[in-house]
């Protein structure tokens, strides 16, 4: 069964509509991806899932008995800028924040110890947080939205301010968290999406335009993507490329020729046998996946 | 529990920005200013080449309970201005940040988070003005003559419901802007009005707040109690709770929105 239910939502600011009828599931375990671009109401529909802001229509249930109305017992929370009461230490953050959430102020000491010991912030919990740096704050960010053990971890763009190896530290740390807890995040990085994910959501303009597993979304493309690379551009072969039946669509990009292809198995016999014909000198023959960018520019763009 | 969770972080935070020193200090001076200046002031005059010859003025020394009033007058009004600064921010400050964001994903009650800092500041508030009193009160018996000090705590007392109504204004108007200044502004406004509302219509007015410090004049120098003052104290008392409201529900509207 699901964990929580989003029917019909929309959110109207001033008469203008944000949100308009968003219906989705998030089920238990799954590490689910908000897609879209600027503007197109991630945030928005992530601060109704938080409770911080109702939904003018449209229901929000989580399916979960003996539980409160106020779902923010039971989600934590990470804003796109976190940002804390400097004057705090990290851990007595932490602390304040396990005990804004009911917690007791000894289970609030332990449960902080553990997080900052698994956002790796051991180091410097005694620190006031106007020292942190950057990925500092947004690894506390994580630990405080942990703090209550929640059913559901909601997190806003994550990754996307940080440096490469700050990113790859948060994308390890959510592949942890996955294991115990469902975790729903907004992303306009679309190789973290498919590096983490197990399903993704992909608004635009306030309305949902795809959803589903990865795995379901791209066998809808229903197109597979080869690439084949040279050591030196082979002229005049586009035109050779493209009477290959099974090929429709050819891109050049430096070296690398880029084919669209509908039927793997039959593009691979018949572009081998060419390349072996035609005596070209391949350096590399890649079957990449279909990337989420070209489900997404299509989604949008349309 | 969660309160005094909230309570106990206010408490520290205005600890570690050094309020809990500078504002009893700065309302000790406020209050024992006045008295000390207004003793002096003959030699004072002297010591600055006197006045000129023939020139006769005749300052007449205020007795104990006069001199007591200016304290309450300087704190009634400078020390409402150093209330309005210290309570500008408490709110539309962690809004403008964003730490009102992550403090509120929390399942804390409003109710909660508004109270608890009222009852932080006015407490500090209190403490300030209730030192400021007894150090204006000892300047006043060593210059002047002594007043009772049961009488004065009393005094005190009824002064406090005073700052409670300032401190849950501000409150209020915190809940109103983002803006620390323009908080700040606006309650300074609303004061202003009920005071010149009050000095305007204060034969029909006798039971606004605006008037406590002038009861306990009153109350200081007869030594009993008045309905009035007790009238104006249950008012600012009304207005605090109603403030107060005003800003919980201000707060979980904007949540709705």
């Amino acid at each position: 069964m699901a964990l929580l239910e989003a029917n019909h939502l929309t959110k109207t600011f001033n008469n203008v509509s944000v949100i308009n009828d968003v219906s989705f599931s998030l089920e238990h375990g799954k590490c689910v991806a908000l897609l879209g671009p600027n503007g197109s109401g991630k945030t928005t529909t992530l601060r109704m899932l938080a409770g911080f802001i109702k939904p003018t229509n449209g229901s929000i249930d989580f399916n979960e008995e003996s539980l409160s109305k106020d779902f923010r017992n039971y989600v934590g929370y990470l804003p796109q800028f976190p940002v804390f009461h400097n004057w705090m230490t990290g851990k007595e953050f932490l602390v304040y924040a396990g005990q804004l959430a009911h917690l007791s102020k000894a289970e609030a000491k332990e449960r902080a110890d553990e997080l900052l010991e698994l956002v790796n912030l051991k180091e410097v919990r005694k620190l006031r947080i106007s020292k942190y740096s950057g990925g500092m704050k947004q690894r506390l960010g994580i630990a405080q939205a942990l703090i209550h053990a929640p059913k559901l971890i909601i997190l806003d763009e994550p990754a996307s301010a940080l440096d490469p190896i700050g990113r790859r530290e948060i994308l390890n740390l959510m592949r942890e968290l996955k294991k115990d807890a469902t975790i729903l995040y907004s992303t306009h990085i679309l190789n973290d999406a498919e590096e983490v994910s197990d399903e993704i959501l992909l608004l635009n303009e306030g309305k949902v335009i795809e959803q589903g597993s990865m795995h379901e979304l791209e066998s809808v493309q229903n197109t597979v993507t080869i690439k084949l690379s040279f050591s030196e551009d082979p002229k005049f072969i586009e035109d050779r490329l493209k009477e290959i039946e099974s090929v429709f669509k050819v891109n050049q990009v430096a070296n690398d020729y880029l084919l669209t292809v509908h039927d793997l198995q039959v593009a691979r016999q018949q572009l081998l046998d060419v390349v072996n014909r035609e005596n070209w000198q391949l350096t590399k023959f890649e079957v990449a996946k279909t990337s989420l960018e070209d489900l997404f520019m299509k989604a949008v763009k349309s | 529990m969660q309160w005094f969770v909230i309570f106990k972080k206010e408490l520290l935070e205005n600890w570690r920005n050094l309020k809990w020193i500078w504002v009893p200090i700065v309302f000790i001076i406020f209050a024992v200013m006045d008295p000390i200046t207004t003793y002096y002031l003959p030699k004072i005059m002297d010591a600055v080449g006197g006045m000129p010859e023939g020139a006769v003025v005749d300052i007449p020394m205020p007795n104990a309970n006069e001199a007591m009033m200016m304290s309450f007058g300087e704190l009634s009004l400078l020390g409402v201005l150093i209330t309005v600064v210290i309570a500008m921010g408490t709110i539309s400050g962690e809004m403008k940040s964003g730490v009102y964001e992550l403090i509120l994903s929390k399942p804390v009650k409003y109710t909660h988070y508004v109270s608890a800092k009222f009852m932080s500041i006015a407490l500090m508030v209190w403490v300030s003005t209730a030192l400021a009193i007894i150090a204006g009160w000892y300047y006043v018996a060593l210059l002047f003559g002594t007043i009772d000090f049961t009488k004065l705590l009393t005094g005190i007392l009824f002064f406090s419901l005073y700052f409670a109504l300032i401190v849950s204004i501000v409150l209020m108007v915190n809940t109103w802007f983002q803006t620390p200044g323009l908080v700040a502004f606006i309650s300074l406004l609303l004061i202003i009005i009920l005071n010149v509302a009050t000095s305007i219509y204060g034969h029909i007015l006798t039971w606004s707040p605006a008037l406590i410090s002038d009861y306990i004049g009153a109350y200081l120098s007869t030594g009993t109690l008045t309905d009035e003052l007790w009238y104006s104290a249950l008012m600012a008392l009304v207005f605090s709770i109603v403030c107060i409201q005003f800003a919980i529900i201000t707060l979980k509207n904007r949540a709705l929105q």
